[in-house]
């Protein structure tokens, strides 16, 4: 009933706020900004691991953004591919002999900095392979600018989506350390010159079932918890940060894989303690469209990885929790986190069982494990229709009745299997992270031009 | 255990019951908006030959009317942000005239009627359109929303239509007023948004910089970067030694651009300012004003504890000809730490982007600095990428 309740609020917290989302994208122009000298400079780093089918594709959208000054950096972590030719054939990249690195956090040496004057925004980074954490703190100390943005490389960003992003620091830029962006599944979109041209849904399961959880976790969740400034999570897909607070807290956590939830724990910690007034803020008219795994396979290791990322962080900084001086953090965030997200597949297999076990002693219990188990779907279901309504009452991005059916039908569907595999996954994480298993698995990229279907695993 | 179940049972038929209700209320949304947007791309066919009507008759002498017959709701309001979109794209006599349809036709009357809608959203989407329409007469009321407004990404939406709409200069400095009152520093913001008036912004930006609220001013610097106003000059003299640190960087920036004669001591007293934006900006501004004398400054700065005063300092030496040049091939033959570090990668730069000139002159300077690199550092180009170690700590953003 608790987790239920904190659900609820959230939920409640996000219709709260989502009219004046909606007003806000809807009654801004950004004819006048994204040519202004007044917005801030941001160095994208673009942390690239076998990403030869979809890098120039994304690297390309990145550079005709609408956005005044900005840089592409992107960091070819080790790739076994051939992402870093790719990259060079492609923009006619060269070493730069001498690149200044700025060392302000530790990292790999870098192997060399790629670039060519007749792309000056252009950077690309080659190191040995040291994970996507330490891509990035490599790409920090290259950048040049005092805002950056981490961006996957498998990822596209819609044309105004920095400068929605950089519109919402502008309105409170002492105080904006981070602001998350809307990430939504590309699976089924039509896209072409790197754009999304026409929204609809994926047509496969596996990308279905996340397309709806997307939409629950990023609209009926994180707008609730950025207007509480609860944030635990800014996606690594798509977010904006101070760089010099990134540095104050020494950087991205390598590894293991969480380190987008881990820098903005730190980054919590570091403003709570030092007593600074911060908010981490979410922008949902802000989107990256991204592939989403589209087979069992690759969706488990995912999400493993996820499970195993949170639990490391959970353990790292347990000490958050229920301590007034973390104000929301310690008091709701971290708890909720780690008795309701980390701890959340043993509840409910040991409810279940237990409820089970009353059944099986005696029958006349099974109207018990009923209701008990339509409560947990009911009330599951109530909060995916709060989530399709926020969508519908603020961007309306898919055009179709059917895709709304479709919707409805796949949030109902998932109670049944999916939402069990997401426990199964996330306790297979945790044996990982006991067994120090470290490894990121397998992860097939796709070709951004459907039509020649190229598929490759990383 | 009874009375737990009677609870799950309740609020499963509450969860039920709004589960219902969401389903329904999604389906008539979601029907609603396409229906909507099925008229509007109708209205849209429909008067093509209207809006082509009217932009053939923007230069007339005539006022622009509405089209003939009765209109539905909608298609007013198809025809208001055909006329909006125009008049954001527009300038001069042309705006003027869609301006005067606007009016003519009620638009601008009927959304100062919603400024007193009970509703919040009808309130704010009115004043949106008004400051599409640049409607004078509603800056007032507008003025009194804002004063009543708490701080949020809203408060910006009202702020731009007063920008777009004023006719007064004492109109725009009550806006700024009620922008900056919530005391965030906001100012790229807010110059950003005093640029849009249909005023002479210039004269606006001269009473800005003379204003007493040290926040006006910093406003007035923001909107002026890269824009040479010849009347701020004496503003700007005194501003540059101002207390407030924020507002001296900006002072100094602006001053700069406008390529000032420096007097010694002066480059010297702003290369020592303790804020660090002072010292980049002064740096960077000595090599684009050819300021050979102050080299050994610049050659100093390469020792900065900030990392774009350093950056900027080696550019300007390259940019100093072949004697800031050979401070840098000096310093990264014979120096060391950070110092070495930030020349020679101006160095390579330098050498990377002078070797494509058309001009004459541009090629013998790129000519000499070659010379002087391969005294230094060898005739074979040394092209072996270095490993760059990142340990240490440089903090500065």
């Amino acid at each position: 009933m608790t987790v239920n309740i904190i659900y609820f609020s959230i939920m409640a917290f996000s219709f709260r706020n989502i009219m004046t989302i909606f007003r806000r994208a809807a009654f801004s122009k950004f004819n006048t900004l994204s040519g202004s000298e007044l917005v801030p400079s941001i160095s994208l780093l673009v942390p690239a691991y076998n990403e030869e089918l979809t890098v120039i594709e994304n690297v390309k959208c990145l550079m005709t953004l609408n956005y005044p000054t900005y840089e592409v950096i992107v960091i070819n972590d080790g790739s076994s591919d051939d992402t870093l030719e790719v990259l060079r054939n492609e923009f006619g990249l060269e070493p730069l002999p001498n690149p200044e690195m700025r060392n302000s956090i530790d990292c790999q040496p870098v192997n060399a900095v790629y670039y060519n004057p007749q792309y000056p925004h252009l950077y690309v980074i080659d190191k040995p392979n040291g994970g996507k954490a330490d891509s990035l703190n490599a790409g920090i100390n290259l950048s040049h600018y005092p805002l950056i943005s981490s961006i996957d490389a498998d990822s596209l960003l819609e044309k105004d989506a920095l400068i929605r992003m950089a519109r919402m620091y502008m309105e409170n830029p002492e105080e904006t350390v981070a602001i998350g962006g809307d990430v939504r599944i590309a699976n089924g979109c039509h896209i072409e010159n790197g754009a999304v041209k026409e929204v609809s849904l994926p047509r496969k399961m596996w990308p279905m079932f996340q397309a709806v959880e997307y939409l629950k976790a990023f609209l009926g969740g994180r707008i609730g918890w950025s207007s509480i400034n609860g944030l635990i999570i800014v996606s690594g897909a798509f977010g904006l940060f101070r760089k010099d607070y990134v540095i104050a807290v020494g950087g991205y956590r390598g590894g293991y894989p969480g380190e987008d939830m881990n820098i903005i724990i730190k980054l919590h910690r570091y403003m709570l303690e030092n007593k600074l007034k911060y908010r981490i803020a979410f922008c949902p008219e802000a989107v990256c469209w991204t592939q989403a795994p589209d087979s069992y396979r690759i969706l488990s290791n995912q999400r493993k990885r996820w499970g195993r990322g949170n639990l490391k962080n959970m353990i790292e900084n347990y000490d958050m929790a229920f301590k007034p001086k973390y104000k929301v953090m310690g008091l709701l965030t971290m708890p909720y986190n780690i008795i309701f997200e980390a701890l959340n597949p043993y509840f409910k297999i040991t409810g279940l069982l237990a409820l089970i076990g009353y059944t099986v002693i005696d029958m006349t219990h099974w109207r018990i494990l009923l209701v008990f188990g339509l409560v947990n779907i009911l009330s599951g279901y109530l909060l995916s229709i709060g989530a399709l309504l926020l969508e519908e009452l603020a961007f309306k991005r898919f055009n179709k009745v059917s895709d709304l059916a479709r919707m409805m039908l796949y949030s109902a569907l998932k109670f049944f299997g999916y939402a069990q595999l997401g426990g199964l996954w996330r306790i297979q994480g945790h044996i990982q992270y006991l067994r120090n298993n470290n490894s990121w698995g397998t992860m097939t990229r796709q070709s951004w031009k459907s039509d020649n279907g190229n598929t490759k695993s990383a | 255990m009874e009375a737990h179940l009677t609870i799950a049972i309740y609020f499963i038929y509450v969860c039920l019951v709004l589960i219902g209700i969401g389903i329904a209320l999604l389906f008539f949304m979601k029907i609603r908006h396409i229906r909507i947007q099925r008229k509007k791309e109708f209205y849209l066919q429909k008067h093509q030959d209207y809006f082509k009507f009217i932009q053939l008759h923007l230069n007339g002498v005539s006022a622009l009317p509405l089209p003939p017959g009765s209109l539905t709701k909608l298609e007013r309001r198809v025809i208001q942000e055909k006329s909006i979109e125009w008049i954001e794209q527009l300038k001069g006599d042309l705006r003027e005239k869609l301006i005067t349809l606007c009016q003519d036709a009620g638009f601008v009357q009927d959304d100062i009627k919603l400024l007193d809608s009970l509703f919040y959203g009808r309130r704010i989407a009115a004043a949106y359109r008004l400051g599409g329409m640049r409607s004078a007469e509603a800056v007032p009321r507008l003025l009194s929303m804002m004063e009543q407004e708490k701080y949020s990404a809203l408060t910006i939406v009202l702020a731009r239509a007063i920008s777009k709409s004023a006719e007064r200069g004492d109109q725009l400095k009550e806006m700024l007023h009620h922008l900056l009152r919530h005391g965030k520093p906001i100012h790229n913001m807010a110059a950003d948004i005093i640029m849009e008036t249909r005023l002479d912004a210039s004269r606006i930006l001269v009473k800005l910089l003379e204003d007493e609220n040290s926040d006006f001013v910093k406003v007035a610097l923001a909107a002026m970067w890269g824009q040479a106003i010849p009347e701020v000059v004496p503003a700007l003299d005194r501003l540059v030694v101002a207390e407030e640190k924020d507002v001296r960087a900006e002072a100094v920036k602006l001053y700069l651009s406008s390529n000032p004669v420096l007097k010694d001591e002066t480059i010297r007293d702003l290369m020592s300012d303790s804020d660090w934006e002072v010292r980049a900006t002064v740096a960077k501004s000595l090599g684009t004003m050819h300021a050979a004398g102050s080299i050994p400054l610049l050659r100093t700065a390469l020792q900065d504890a900030n990392w774009w005063v350093r950056n900027n300092s080696a550019e300007s030496l390259a940019l100093l000809g072949e004697t800031g040049f050979e401070v840098l091939c000096q310093i990264a033959k014979h120096g060391s730490g950070v110092e070495r570090e930030i020349a020679l990668y101006h160095i390579e730069r330098t050498m990377l982007q002078d070797g494509d000139h058309q001009k004459l002159d541009q090629m013998v300077a790129y000519n000499k600095k070659k010379l002087l690199y391969e005294r230094y550092f060898g005739v074979s180009e040394s092209t072996k990428v270095r490993q760059v170690a990142a340990v240490g700590g440089d903090y500065t953003a």
